[in-house]
């Protein structure tokens, strides 16, 4: 449909880096989204946690941004400004009133390409505190913190990349040294391993200019190794497997995790369309069935991760009332999951009429563009896929959603985490 | 390739100046007050009805009332059960959500604008026509119960509510948890729900906004169909003044075995929306906590590490909610953290924020605001504070010369009146064997150990 095409332009520097320019008049605002191909699946055994640790370190100054600066200009023009780093990936990003772009390719080409003149050991122990008491506040003292990480240990074996977390061990990041943040950087923040997307009040030809400016002197480095351990495993787990915790929570949850294609598999979009049958919206099985009809579970989530090494984790999640029997709703749930044979069109004409809502939503923001733009170009060096993403969803079948049931929910490809409150709580 | 200097930051580019959108303001016969917003940038909608239904105008038995009726509002109507109504709005894209609050109850919608004429109707009969069949009812209730007892092993949530309790004054509704408590929840059951419904569930006091690629006519004409013959004013009223619960300062600790972390909670009553200082006070407080590059972010995560990440904010209701710092912090500097904390405060009431704090403030608050303005949604928020908060028509045009307008002397005033670090209630959830003692030597006060939940 007309309202979901994006006009965009691409482009690729002498050094590598791929820039995507979307331009947009109608609001007064430019977001710059900055996506490198590094994440957690590039940390080796004993590193883990130190993509996001070095993401950290970005905020840390540069050649000629001192510590804190980079904040203080951004939020001092009235932008904002944050990052995250994930499994594949780590992005960066500011959104200013469009006549503050200069200031952000400034900022983010001087990290890219004059970052380690700026570090010392006092920087990384700073943020090396941060991080720990990060993961402390989000993982160790939340009831269920430690989900993502017994999750993942079931889903993806011990020599593959998924097998950790993104936040890593408290063991690694404490472990961590300037050494490191040199050789991470030397390796990974290098302009050919990375997509600039810029969207929003733009003339694109001097929005290049200023892109070649700020980062074309930046010399491009060396291909980036190879992921470490082994990318490549079988499509499914192979077993059922099992973790339960008895702990201090105050809900029983049922976490299933399957293993599924990677988000670059033509299969993916129909872990989606699957997914979106169980969980999107209330009309949705798990809703109607568990939450609403035979109540035993308090709430529900799903998600397909769009993965893109190896095979990629579906999850659904049941959590329990007081007293509830976690065997029960992991019952519940399965009988959903394999329920799913029997779908019917009008449940995907649904879904995909919800995503569409969704996906016009998120398209208000140029922000969100440039999020999405960046990676359809780092993942898929596409980046009109994000045109065609409906399209991707309607060529899904009836008879692609059973097949896609009975391999991937059946009983050789079911990692169950169950938490039971401890007694007498 | 044209050579720059990296030495310094880039000049600016020449300013795009931006105005809030229009809003066209009517009422309705019945009083009704509509406003609508066209923003035609992409195909979308956003509806945003406002009733004066809040917590703050129940008693202590009956809270939590406002928020299970609105949850319980997607059980069903006179016309189809919960899971119909839930397939007919998404069978066209739509999402429909219901809430309350301490001020009232917003039901919304959000659909692509050619859905807008059916997405309407059914909002309108999910406030209108609402049935609450038994089983929806008790599984509203069910789920709001247990919600209260995940918050209460949720060391942040029972910091947060523990410190409400420790601002407020007993009786005053704001001490205690919006969604009530397990004994006013327990005691509900459809009847309650439908006749709180039925009794405030009025135009009178509330507001309607639409913002999106719409028709303002056509608009109009839809509203004047579907709310036209609604009359009257919520029944219940708020009626109360806000007291502190204590006039000195006090350090509760809310012991958690074995916590690995401590999170803090410093504040105490602040101040309304209405209050004149509203400008000069936020400026204050972004200095002190309201921005990434506030005093306390940069001293006590970029300088001491102690935290992943520290704010204050002042709540501003239409009566005085909280002002209130919060963070997360490793145990063994829990009591450096608060000591830090309690400084940079007494520092900002002392002395107030410097000239270029406020200059930097400023720019910050007036830049963000026309960034915030990208989505429908985003729009329908705004025009509706002015409806629940009573606020000019021309309040958002104003807005970012009002702001820019603060001054050094009037931001340093304002903290001096409503930051009180001698009346501050400093909670903090952790492991009191191992903060406890810290915490004591601050010389900031006797330290009050209470058990956790």
């Amino acid at each position: 449909m007309s309202f979901l095409s994006i006009d965009f332009e691409r482009h690729r520097l002498d050094n590598g880096l791929k820039v995507v320019l979307a331009p947009d008049p109608s609001v007064p605002v430019v977001a710059t989204n900055l996506w490198y191909g590094v994440g957690s699946r590039n940390e080796p055994v004993g590193k883990t946690g130190f993509a996001h640790l070095f993401e950290h370190m970005m905020f840390q100054g540069s050649a000629h941004v001192p510590k804190n600066r980079h904040f203080e200009l951004i939020e001092r023009v009235g932008g904002t400004l944050n990052a995250t780093t994930w499994f594949d990936r780590t992005n960066y990003f500011e959104t200013v009133p469009s006549h503050e772009l200069d200031l952000c390719l400034w900022l983010e080409s001087d990290r890219m390409g004059w970052m380690l003149p700026a570090m010392d050991q006092e920087k990384l122990d700073n943020q090396r505190d941060v991080v720990m008491n990060e993961k402390r506040q989000r993982y160790d003292n939340q009831p269920y913190g430690d989900w993502s990480e017994r999750l993942q240990r079931l889903v993806f074996p011990e020599d593959h990349p998924y097998h950790h977390t993104v936040i890593g061990s408290m063991e690694d990041i404490e472990a961590a040294t300037l050494d490191d943040v040199a050789s991470f950087f030397e390796t990974f923040y290098i302009p050919n391993n990375a997509v600039l997307t810029v969207a929003g009040d733009i003339d694109p030809s001097e929005a290049l200019a200023s892109i070649e400016a700020y980062f074309g002197e930046i010399p491009a480095g060396a291909e980036v190794p190879a992921i470490p351990g082994r990318t490549r495993l079988d499509p499914v787990i192979g077993a059922t497997v099992r973790d339960t915790v008895v702990t201090d929570v105050p809900l029983p949850r049922v976490i299933l995790g399957f293993r599924i294609p990677p988000y670059s598999a033509d299969a993916f979009a129909t872990a989606e369309i699957a997914r979106a049958l169980l969980g999107m919206g209330r009309a949705s099985r798990f809703y109607r069935r568990l939450v609403r009809e035979q109540q035993v579970a308090k709430s529900v989530v799903t998600y397909a991760y769009p993965l893109m090494t190896g095979a990629s984790m579906m999850l659904v999640w049941g959590t329990g009332y007081p007293g509830s029997d976690p065997a029960a709703l992991e019952l519940a749930m399965l009988r959903e999951l394999e329920g799913l044979v029997d779908a019917r069109q009008d449940e995907i004409d649904r879904a995909i009429t919800l995503t569409e809502t969704d996906l016009v939503r998120a398209l208000e923001r140029v922000a969100d563009r440039a999020d999405l733009l960046s990676m359809f170009d780092l993942y898929f060096d596409d980046p009109g896929r994000l045109n065609r993403e409906l399209d991707r969803l309607r060529s899904v079948s009836l008879a692609d959603v059973r097949a896609f049931v009975d391999q991937y929910f059946g009983v050789d490809n079911r990692a169950v985490l169950t938490y039971v409150p401890e007694s007498g709580r | 390739m044209s050579v720059i200097d990296r030495s310094s930051q880039p000049g600016s580019g020449s300013l795009r100046d931006f105005a809030f959108p229009a809003v066209n303001r009517t009422r309705l016969a019945n009083g009704l007050d509509l406003r609508l917003v066209r923003m035609t940038r992409l195909p979308v909608v956003s509806v945003s009805l406002f009733m004066r239904a809040g917590e703050d105008a129940l008693a202590l038995d009956r809270a939590g009332l406002a928020v299970l009726t609105a949850d319980a509002l997607e059980g069903g109507t006179r016309k189809r059960s919960g899971s119909e109504l839930a397939e007919s709005l998404e069978n066209i894209g739509a999402r429909l959500s219901a809430s309350a609050g301490w001020e009232g109850t917003t039901v919304g919608i959000s659909c692509l604008a050619d859905r807008l004429p059916e997405a309407f109707a059914l909002m309108t009969e999910a406030v209108r026509a609402p049935s609450f069949p038994d089983d929806e009812v008790q599984r509203a209730l069910d789920q709001q119960l247990a919600t209260i007892r995940q918050r209460r092993m949720d060391p942040g949530a029972l910091a947060s509510d523990c410190a409400r309790a420790a601002y407020f004054a007993p009786g005053v509704p704001y001490a205690r948890a919006v969604d009530g408590t397990e004994e006013s929840i327990e005691a509900m059951s459809r009847q309650t729900l439908a006749g709180y419904a039925e009794a405030n569930y009025r135009p009178l006091g509330g507001g309607l906004v639409v913002v999106g690629d719409v028709d303002g006519d056509e608009v109009s004409a839809m509203v004047q169909r579907h709310f036209g013959d609604w009359a009257g004013r919520p029944a219940n009223v708020s009626e109360f003044e806000v007291h502190a619960a204590a006039p000195e300062r006090r350090i509760i600790l809310v012991h958690r075995p074995r916590a690995v972390q401590s999170e803090v909670r410093i504040g105490h009553v602040g101040t309304s929306r209405s209050t004149p200082d509203y400008y000069p006070l936020s400026v204050a407080n972004m200095v002190l906590g309201g921005m990434f590059t506030s005093r306390l972010n940069l001293n006590l995560r970029e300088e001491h590490g102690f935290t992943y990440g520290v704010r204050s904010r002042f709540t501003f209701r239409s009566k005085p909610g909280p002002f209130q710092i919060g963070m997360a912090v490793g145990n063994d500097v829990t009591a450096p953290a608060v000591r830090e904390a309690m400084g940079e405060l007494g520092r900002m009431a002392d002395a107030g924020p410097t000239e270029d704090e406020v200059s930097s403030a400023c720019d910050y608050a007036a830049g963000v605001f026309g960034l915030q303005l990208e989505t429908s949604g985003q729009v329908a928020t705004r025009v509706s504070q002015l409806q629940i908060y009573g606020l000019a028509d021309d309040h958002y045009d104003r807005y970012r010369d009002d702001v820019r307008a603060v001054s050094a002397a009037a931001a340093g005033a304002a903290a001096a009146t409503h930051m009180r670090p001698s009346e501050a209630q400093i909670v903090v959830v952790g492991d009191a064997e191992v903060v406890g003692r810290p915490l004591e030597e601050l010389g900031l006060g006797a330290v009050e150990v209470v058990g956790g939940g």
